[in-house]
């Protein structure tokens, strides 16, 4: 018998929590808290606590499948990559390189979502490479980039503890980042810590709010304004902060002049007491944390909600201190990363920007090649479009599911359909992998060294505790045969921590990020010599960009109001026991008992109306599509509103999403769009 | 290799469909008899036990026996579809394999129901671990008094063991009484829930015992009627369910209070569910 | 008393005792984190892996009793309807655990032996040896309560030997026959001790049962869970709605025994798994047919302090609460046994 426990980083959410995977005989037995880590302190959620059992599955994908007259037949390596590289070629040369698109994960290491850039740039010439970012806090990384001068959580986790405001809003905490939500709890319990809430759900922090804002959807940028207009008018903004560290006060103060309470409440449905009270107790708390997610960003205004949160925070002085901040919480596990490590159509690693001819210079010195592409690419919608026009005629997509986690499915079903050439490569035959020509089966979180970084910025390990299954490989393994295999000889590694090398010389916020130094628990960006002790909080002094830029934004309807004959807005979202498109989670015994089926939450006196009981399947329809799906009566929705947990293949909410993007961000509207509900 | 004594009480045993008859709309009855000899010979139980009953690689699953001990060589489930290992047991026909283990829990009391009136309460495919005693009473009808049974359904549809009833209502001493909440055309029975039948018939506690089994909220009105006619707590049998893995008092999931339904039930008298704690919802 | 062995003899004697056991015993991984695991054959890997070796007062996370009822574990194979049974065996040196951890193994074995025998629990506990050392200050400082439930930080009996800290030596109790076999098996690495060690091993346990600060009463609370319509349904409700459901309270319990069961499989092959669950959770009594009887988010709090405090106590006469803390020192959101129990014994509102 061995036995043995790896120390790894949880492979579900943002918060990035330090776990002991057990090992015995080659299986995963076991998935234990790390007591010392500095997120987990000795905890973690119920998906953290059972991460080990999907790697089990015997739905892995073991071998590489290649497509043959309508099916698929088992491939050696050798026959698929070769496949790959010659269509890909073909496709180039036929075509231009921009034919070729790539999706990267967030759910793989850093190494790899490097390696992903480096193969579509380097050795596809093509900047055409996304990853669900694009789906999440695309508008933040714009929006923050723009005002702060850096896409990411001022904060750190443990900075909650500290905090004595918090103030979030379009973020379920206590489901999506369950350790940063206990946080907020035991703050809130034990240090009597205000609590603002903005969300227009009821969610589990609610119970816990000292105010309680529930916006009409998509009405962000009214009531972010109406705030600031209160604490201008009350004289409680920070005058001297605002002189000091930011530009651009004038414009903003103009702009905000006609939002008074009235006009809010009018808009947003928020009353104005509760508007006014929500300003004051954020103006005059000095620590206190703006704290938001997808509800703000998933917008077609997402860049502009972002930005009014930028604007208040600077407004107040509330940023470049411990406990004060403006806070994204990243989904994905590495989402934070794959960002970082430029698997974004306009960046480089370290948001250098593929516009900009020294970066390019500077890349093409170090990678060995001539000619990387100067145009920004497109993004992941855009992509799965330009497949279903033809434009796009080769796709590699690393670990993604856009059938179910893109918005409106039928016209991404149509599109995956019409492919020419779809390589995926994954751990699970995925909806989406369904319709590849190639698959290739990589290694889970558990079976390949590499790296995350987590929602603050933590670049932390990441072990392998077994090996793949079958002939699987670490996903940083296949991308450089298949780099290889396209002529290029830049991609050979023997460990990840080479390609970790080669990404600290060529990206500055993780300069100082060698292998020894990442151990035990990892460094926090900015970290730009192996000296730099990371960066807990930023904006320290002064902004990344110098000064804050304040950015006013009108507030805009969203792009599908609703009207008569669809009169409900939906809105989607996930739950605390499901993952995303739910590949790993289905395959988790404790969390698929708990939450087994899909469901429409709608208000009991929507429900009356329409005659609708507990659990009675209903037809909810929007203008794309329609589902079948049981109702939950409760009300954490208010009156004319749904939700819908979009992790579902079996009704899946992006069947009814509208696929309108925020024309910055690129980023489409999930929380906003207009269905009618039907009893069946 | 275990080096414990007694045999691992997880491992199940193969046994054949023999037989599927379709019950109701939802719920059918397989036969099946284990495919060792000697096992299908030897294996004994009582009425009132439940097995735990597998398909490999989709799951185990409890249920209640139906078939009288007192009909030897084969077992018969009567099973609804309504999870993903009972969806998949529906999908079987005869000839095909299940894997069972048991049986578990305790039975009813059949001594102490000799020389007894007997009323059978059942709701739904709450008939069904009846059935296994009412066989067995039948199989053995001088040695208890009048039998009356009780049976109600959603519709006519729903009602299983059609053809049974039929051959015990011609049983002498033995009355079947039928009712539906929404009748069919040709419905020629009362209408309402089971506590309906009190206005049609006599339901006395005399030397009586009364075996309900049904849902929740059924039992719950029906044992409420039998106090009100005059029935003793002892007097009152029940079968409870719980979500249940194991079967053999380890996996904790059908605990109340102090108790495991598994093994210190499933039979239960209604003595001994009044003083369970309000608060576990038992009835 | 009449042994004693020097800490520098440790790793020779665990070298030892590695040809004949899987010698589990507290190692320290990278950041400091300790977990009990066996000590690997291969002599390279043996070195590095004793020179990890924490036998101080370290917070292991987890409980012993995954050694014998893991978190996942396989109960049988199948192919094409042929099933093989998978059941571990083999003989265990548990060295290092605590007072608590023993208590709440003992009390395992009583619960698997109960009734229907567990076989793999059974089977992989069958062949072991339990050595103790005890506590001389709490590995988890203000969560542990072992003074107040009457479980250490010393262990009375059930294990074999039992070492007690004096600085450079441990002095050795022995506890069973097998306890005995090992100290004389092994006899080259313990020492016969000198002086008073009676007074010595005394004077050191009065002073490690004074550093467990935490001080509850716990007998007090056995008592009302004895009656317990004493309980207001108000202090549950305020647990339930707190409560965030991870299952870390259950997970890391040495008494939690529960466990949910489902088939990992591919066409006609596959394992049949089982795996720890937790009360706490709302599919725990979730019927097929969708109805739950217990429903409320208070009532899955209430079962587990009834299960522990109640009806253990009613059943087996131990107390289902062993005091190790670990609930409250892996609850992300605060909620542990002992503040449970302070708030129904001292009637305020502590969480």
């Amino acid at each position: 018998m061995s036995l043995k426990h790896v120390l790894t980083t949880c492979i579900y959410c943002g918060c990035g929590c330090g776990l002991y995977l057990t090992e015995n005989d080659g299986v995963l037995t076991g998935a234990y808290p790390s007591v010392k880590h500095p997120v987990s302190k000795g905890s973690l959620c119920v998906k953290g606590w059972n991460s080990h059992e999907f790697v089990n599955h015997m739905d892995r994908l073991t071998h590489p499948l290649i497509r043959e007259k309508g099916s698929f037949r088992k491939a050696t390596w050798e026959e698929a990559i070769a496949l790959i590289a010659k269509r890909f070629k073909g496709f180039m040369k036929e075509s231009g390189s921009d034919s070729l698109a790539f999706l990267s994960s967030a759910k793989t290491t850093n190494e790899e979502n490097f390696l992903m850039m480096k193969l579509a740039r380097a050795v596809f010439k093509t900047n055409n490479i996304d990853h669900c970012a694009r789906l999440c806090h695309a508008s933040t990384v714009a929006g923050l980039a723009a005002t702060f001068g850096s896409g990411a959580m001022t904060n750190s986790i443990n900075e909650f503890e500290e905090a004595d405001c918090f103030f979030i809003t379009g973020s379920d905490t206590t489901a999506q980042h369950p350790l940063i939500g206990s946080r907020i709890i035991n703050s809130v319990l034990n240090r009597s810590a205000k609590l603002i809430i903005a969300d227009p759900r009821k969610i589990e922090l609610s119970k816990y709010a000292t105010v309680n804002l529930r916006q009409k959807n998509g009405t962000d940028v009214a009531w972010i304004n109406g705030m600031m207009h209160v604490i201008i008018k009350e004289g409680l903004e920070d005058k001297e902060y605002i002189k000091e560290r930011t530009e651009g006060y004038e414009q903003l103060q103009e702009l905000v002049k006609k939002y008074t309470p009235e006009y809010v409440e009018a808009l947003t449905t928020i009353p104005k007491e509760d508007l006014i009270k929500a300003a004051r107790i954020y103006a005059t708390t000095k620590k206190a944390m703006i704290v938001y997610a997808m509800g703000i960003t998933q917008h077609t205004t997402g860049v502009d909600n972002v930005k009014s949160l930028a604007n208040l925070a600077m407004l107040t002085g509330h940023v470049g201190f411990p406990s004060a901040g403006v806070n994204p919480l990243r989904g994905q596990n590495n989402v934070q990363g794959a960002c970082d490590l430029g698997a974004l159509s306009n960046v480089y690693s370290g948001y250098q920007s593929v516009t900009d001819e020294n970066s390019r210079l500077k890349f093409e010195k170090a990678w060995n090649v001539n000619g990387l592409p100067g145009n920004v690419g497109l993004t992941v919608t855009e992509i799965i479009s330009a497949l279903g026009e033809g434009k796009v005629r080769g796709l590699y997509i690393m670990g993604e599911n856009p059938m179910i986690s893109d918005p409106d499915q039928n016209h991404v079903r149509k599109c995956l359909e019409k492919a020419e050439f779809l390589v995926v490569q994954d751990i699970f035959m995925t909806d989406t992998a369904v319709f590849a020509d190639v698959i290739l089966p990589g290694a889970s979180f558990a079976e390949k060294d590499g790296t995350f970084t987590n929602t603050e910025r933590r670049c932390e390990r990441v072990r392998k505790a077994v090996n793949p299954p079958g002939e699987a490989k670490a996903d940083w393994e296949i991308l450089c045969e298949v780099a290889r295999a396209g002529g290029y000889t830049g991609m050979s590694y023997k460990h990840p921590s080479e390609i970790m090398e080669e990404i600290r010389t060529l990206t500055p916020i993780y300069g100082g990020m060698s292998y020894e130094r990442l151990d035990p628990y990892g460094l926090q960006w900015p970290c730009p010599t192996l000296e730099h002790p990371g960066t807990p909080y930023l904006h320290k002094d002064k902004f990344s960009k110098g000064k804050g830029t304040f950015m006013p934004r009108p507030f805009l309807e969203p792009k599908e109001p609703t009207d008569e004959e669809f009169n409900f807005i939906l809105s989607t979202g996930r739950i605390y026991w499901h993952w995303h498109t739910r590949t790993l989670t289905e395959r988790t015994s404790t969390l698929e008992r708990e939450a087994p089926a899909p469901y429409v939450e709608i208000h009991p006196e929507d429900a009356a109306e329409l005659g609708i009981r507990n659990k009675e399947k209903v037809r909810v329809i929007s203008r794309r599509g329609q589902i079948e799906i049981q109702a939950l009566i409760t009300e954490k929705v208010v009156r004319k509103s749904c939700f819908i947990p979009f992790h579902y293949r079996e009704a899946a909410a992006n069947v009814l999403t509208i696929n309108a993007v925020d024309p910055i961000a690129k980023i489409p509207e999930y929380k906003v769009c207009a269905v009618k509900v039907e009893k069946i | 290799m275990c080096t414990c004594n007694k045999k691992n009480e997880y491992i199940p045993y193969p046994a054949k469909i023999e037989s599927v008859k379709k019950e109701s709309f939802d719920t059918k009855t397989f036969r099946v008899r284990f495919t060792d000899k000697n096992l299908a010979e030897s294996f004994q139980y009582k009425q009132g036990q439940f097995m735990e009953v597998s398909i490999l690689g989709v799951g185990e699953a409890p249920i209640s026996i139906t078939s009288s001990p007192s009909r030897k060589g084969f077992l018969e489930f009567n099973i609804r579809a309504t999870g993903k290992v009972t969806d998949a047991i529906h999908a079987l026909k005869k000839g095909d394999a299940l894997y069972l283990r048991g049986p578990y829990g305790n039975s009813f009391p059949l001594e102490e129901l000799k020389g007894k009136n007997l009323y059978f309460i059942a709701g739904g495919i709450g008939l069904a671990p009846l059935r296994s005693l009412i066989n067995m009473v039948m199989d053995n009808r001088d040695d208890f008094k009048h039998v009356k049974i009780l049976y109600g359904a959603k519709t006519p549809a729903d009602m299983c063991f059609a053809d049974e009833l039929e051959v015990w209502k011609k049983i002498p001493d033995t009355e079947v009484w039928l009712t539906v909440d929404k009748p069919c055309d040709a419905w020629g029975c009362s209408i309402g829930v089971v506590t309906e039948l009190w206005k049609e018939t006599d339901v006395h506690p005399e030397n009586a015992v009364a075996i309900v089994c049904g849902p929740a909220i059924m039992i719950k009105f029906v044992t409420l009627a039998l106090k009100k006619s005059g029935f003793a707590g002892k007097d009152i049998i029940m079968t409870l369910e719980r979500y249940m893995k194991c079967g053999i008092g380890k996996c904790g999931h059908c605990n109340i209070a102090g108790k495991f339904v598994c093994t210190d039930g499933p039979v239960f008298s209604y003595e001994q569910v009044k003083a369970f704690p309000e608060k576990e919802h038992v009835i | 008393m009449s042994k004693m062995i020097e800490k520098k003899k440790i790793k020779g004697l665990l070298k030892e005792a590695v040809k004949q056991w899987h010698t589990y015993v507290p190692q320290k991984h990278i950041g400091g984190d300790v977990l009990i695991a066996p000590l690997p054959e291969e002599a390279k890997e043996l070195e590095a892996a004793l020179d990890n070796i924490s036998l101080a007062d370290d917070d292991l996370v987890i409980s012993p009793k995954d050694i014998f009822f893991p978190q996942l574990e396989t109960m049988f194979k199948f192919k094409k309807g042929e099933i093989a049974e998978t059941v571990e065996s083999s003989p265990k040196l548990l060295f290092g655990i605590k007072s608590c951890d023993l208590k709440g193994i003992l009390f395992a074995d009583e619960f698997f032996k109960r009734d229907f025998e567990d076989a793999y629990y059974l089977s992989r506990a069958n062949e072991r040896l339990i050595v103790v050392i005890g506590c001389i200050n709490p590995p988890r400082p203000g969560a542990c309560f072992c003074t107040s439930a009457k479980t250490g930080p010393f262990a009375e009996k059930g294990f074999d030997l039992q070492l007690v800290d004096n600085g450079e030596s441990y002095f050795v109790e022995t506890g069973s026959e097998k306890g005995e076999e090992f100290v004389a098996k092994y006899s080259g690495f313990f020492q016969d001790e000198s002086g008073d060690a009676e007074k010595a091993v005394n004077s050191i346990k009065a002073k490690a049962e004074k550093a467990v600060e935490l001080k509850i009463e716990f007998q007090k609370a056995l008592d009302l869970m004895a009656n317990d319509d004493f309980i207001p349904e108000e202090k549950y409700k305020r647990i339930g709605e707190r409560c965030v459901y991870c299952g870390a309270c259950v997970y890391t319990c040495p008494t939690c025994t529960c466990f949910n069961v489902f088939d990992n499989a591919k066409g006609d092959e596959g394992t049949r798994v089982r795996i720890w669950d937790a009360c706490i959770f709302e599919g725990y009594t979730r019927e097929a047919s969708g109805h739950n009887p217990r429903n409320q988010k208070w009532l899955m709090a209430c079962r587990r302090y009834e299960h522990k405090l109640k009806y253990d106590k009613a059943k087996t006469n131990m107390s289902g609460c062993v005091g190790c803390g670990r609930c409250l020192a892996s609850c992300p959101v605060d909620i542990g046994m002992s503040k449970f129990v302070q708030e129904i014994t001292e009637d305020k509102k502590i969480m």
